[in-house]
């Protein structure tokens, strides 16, 4: 409303209405379908024309999502290595993101692309080396084993994120610290990382959403069951011809209620982070 | 470049302030550890799979050893038609993904940078594809697009556009149809978002210019906004390319539920299978040579024309 551009015709009134319920009709709808197939009995859904709303509430599918495999321990072990991961990917990269943004480096540029590069670095490529490496380390089956590769494959992003947030906070603030007598390391834990609190929050939903969507490597190295993840859990409900699909839709519901909440909560800083350029879809 | 910057950034009064290590032992100390989680996590595993594409390496034949065989089993991946065939299929996916994410994503950032009062739910309309877990993506299509049950043969047959329910998955034309809507919708959204970021850097007072000039939309969309997209599409484009010749996840959910499939079976999931299922480390090493150098090519091209550039 604030700033709403004048002289709009009918047509592009009616265009821009349009678009508007595309993208949020064609954003949610996949969303809401599986929230609807989930509270549906088997009955219901075998039904052609399709019965789109349940006759009634039926929220037994949930329960069985959690008796039928050990989904909260899949939602445990997601949420452990997506949290340490971050943690992991946040305290290498702010101290490097620093480096790259505010010292006066030969060959900055270089360093950058080389950060882009390894940003590009293909996944399932890493897959048979870093199998062998785990194994080798008897690390299958166990946190790290998708902790270090995460943070590793989130790094550029952390970094290149923190590198933007870094250079957009004035340098003479820094420079008052250092002059009142702050050491470098004081200016940058006392005036740039408050500062930078929005860039370190962003970069880390970024590694966040990056870890707990992660499918590959959780697949191949993690499993045994008490070590699987939610993005693996949610396959583990279909049989080889079989497909619970009101089963299978609440797990999916379950599993992507974080991500749903993450983004609803923080879509401004979403929105900043992946704008800001450079980053892996 | 490389000028002490204490000398020029402040004021030159006496350095009463303490004394420092000098700046470039604090860049050392400040980059190493990400330099040692990247050499070490990504770097030297890629180049012990150069070595491992040398060797012979089967677990299932552990009577083999794992002798050095040099190049021979790169002369056995091009002469292997399932390469051929994975290879062929994930450039036809990333083709048609690539320009299928464009052609939805770019109208997504139009649709999404227009202000309006749902300006928030558009927002989160637009991030949530990006941010859904792609294997759960590829679920949700797959039962989308189930044969019988499915919503999207519903919604066909009351239009009236079918008059029976399509087997999607189990047809292959069609399976790769629904494989490519799936990943359009997927990645469509990272588009529109590196294009939002592009439009809001758009200063209001261009387009208003060319109002005041007569221009229609249409004109001063393709004259004026497009070519100042330029650079956000650049990197759209660059990313893009990468995750398409990389994709697994989508690919491999499917394949779970069609019978297709050869025709849906990329470099990524045939790269899974040869490791993990297959236990051929050996040649799967040799395939993810193939994969890694494909992807250089594309970062080289970034590294070319979108760094280069600036």
């Amino acid at each position: 409303m604030e700033d709403a551009p004048p002289r709009l015709s009918p047509l592009e009134r009616a265009g821009r209405w349009l678009g508007l319920s595309a993208l949020i009709l064609g954003g949610f709808f996949p969303f809401i379908w599986m929230v609807l197939t989930s509270i549906k009995t088997e009955g219901e859904l075998q039904k052609f024309p399709v019965q789109y709303l349940p006759s009634a509430l039926n929220f037994s599918n949930y329960a069985q999502v959690f008796t039928e495999q050990p989904f909260a321990r899949f939602f445990f072990n997601s949420l452990t290595v997506s949290l340490l991961s971050t943690v992991l990917a946040i305290v290498v990269a702010a101290p490097a993101a620093y480096a790259l943004s505010r010292l006066n480096i030969r060959g900055r540029g270089v360093l950058l692309t080389v950060v882009v590069a390894f940003s590009m670095f293909p996944v399932v490529s890493l897959l048979v080396p870093l199998f062998r490496l785990m194994r080798g380390a008897s690390l299958l089956n166990s946190y790290p084993a998708l902790i270090l590769p995460y943070a590793a494959l989130s790094l550029p992003v952390a970094i290149l994120t923190l590198v933007a947030f870094f250079s957009s906070i004035p340098r003479d603030l820094e420079s008052a610290a250092m002059v009142d007598g702050s050491t470098r390391f004081g200016a940058l834990t006392r005036v740039v990382l408050p500062l930078s609190a929005p860039g370190v929050v962003t970069a880390a939903l970024l590694v966040f959403v990056n870890s707990w969507n992660e499918f590959l490597l959780a697949l191949s190295f993690n499993t045994r069951l008490s070590m699987r993840t939610v993005s693996v859990g949610v396959t583990l409900y279909q049989g080889e011809f079989a497909f619970p699909w009101p089963l299978i839709a609440a797990a999916v519901v379950i599993a992507t209620v974080p991500i749903v909440v993450l983004i609803a909560v923080f879509q401004k800083r979403f929105v900043a982070g992946l704008t800001a350029g450079g980053v892996k879809a | 470049m490389a000028l002490p910057s204490r000398s020029t950034s402040l004021p030159a009064k006496p350095h009463r302030f303490r004394r420092e290590p000098s700046e470039g032992w604090l860049a050392v100390m400040l980059l190493a550890p990400a330099a040692l989680l990247l050499c070490g996590v990504l770097l030297f595993p890629m180049i012990t799979t150069l070595r491992d594409s040398l060797f012979v390496n089967k677990l299932t034949e552990p009577g083999l050893g794992t002798p050095f065989v040099g190049f021979k089993q790169y002369v056995q991946m091009f002469g292997d038609p399932r390469f051929g065939q994975a290879l062929r299929n994930t450039l036809f996916f990333g083709v048609l993904t690539v320009v299928g994410s464009f052609l939805v994503g770019i109208p997504m950032a139009l649709a999404a940078h227009t202000p309006s009062r749902v300006r928030g739910l558009a927002r989160v309309a637009l991030l949530l594809p990006w941010a859904m877990p792609p294997v759960i993506t590829g679920l949700i299509f797959a039962w989308l697009f189930n044969g019988q049950y499915g919503v999207f043969n519903d919604l066909l047959v009351r239009t009236g556009i079918i008059q029976e329910p399509l087997r999607w998955l189990s047809t292959p034309g069609l399976a790769v149809a629904a494989m490519v809507i799936t990943i359009v919708w997927k990645t469509s959204s990272f588009v529109a978002l590196i294009v939002l970021g592009g439009l809001q850097g758009i200063p209001r007072e261009l387009t208003e210019a060319a109002d005041v000039d007569g221009a229609t939309r249409v004109q001063s969309f393709f004259r004026i906004i497009l070519p100042m997209l330029a650079p956000s599409l650049a990197v759209a484009f660059i990313f893009r390319s990468i995750s398409a010749v990389q994709v697994f996840d989508i690919p491999y959910t499917f394949i779970q539920q069609a019978p297709a499939q050869g025709l849906l079976e990329t470099l990524g999931v045939y790269i899974y299978r040869t490791s993990i299922e297959f236990l051929d480390f050996g040649y799967a090493a040799t395939l993810s040579v193939a994969l890694f150098a494909v992807s250089l090519a594309v970062t080289a091209v970034y590294v070319r024309f979108v760094r280069g550039g600036d």
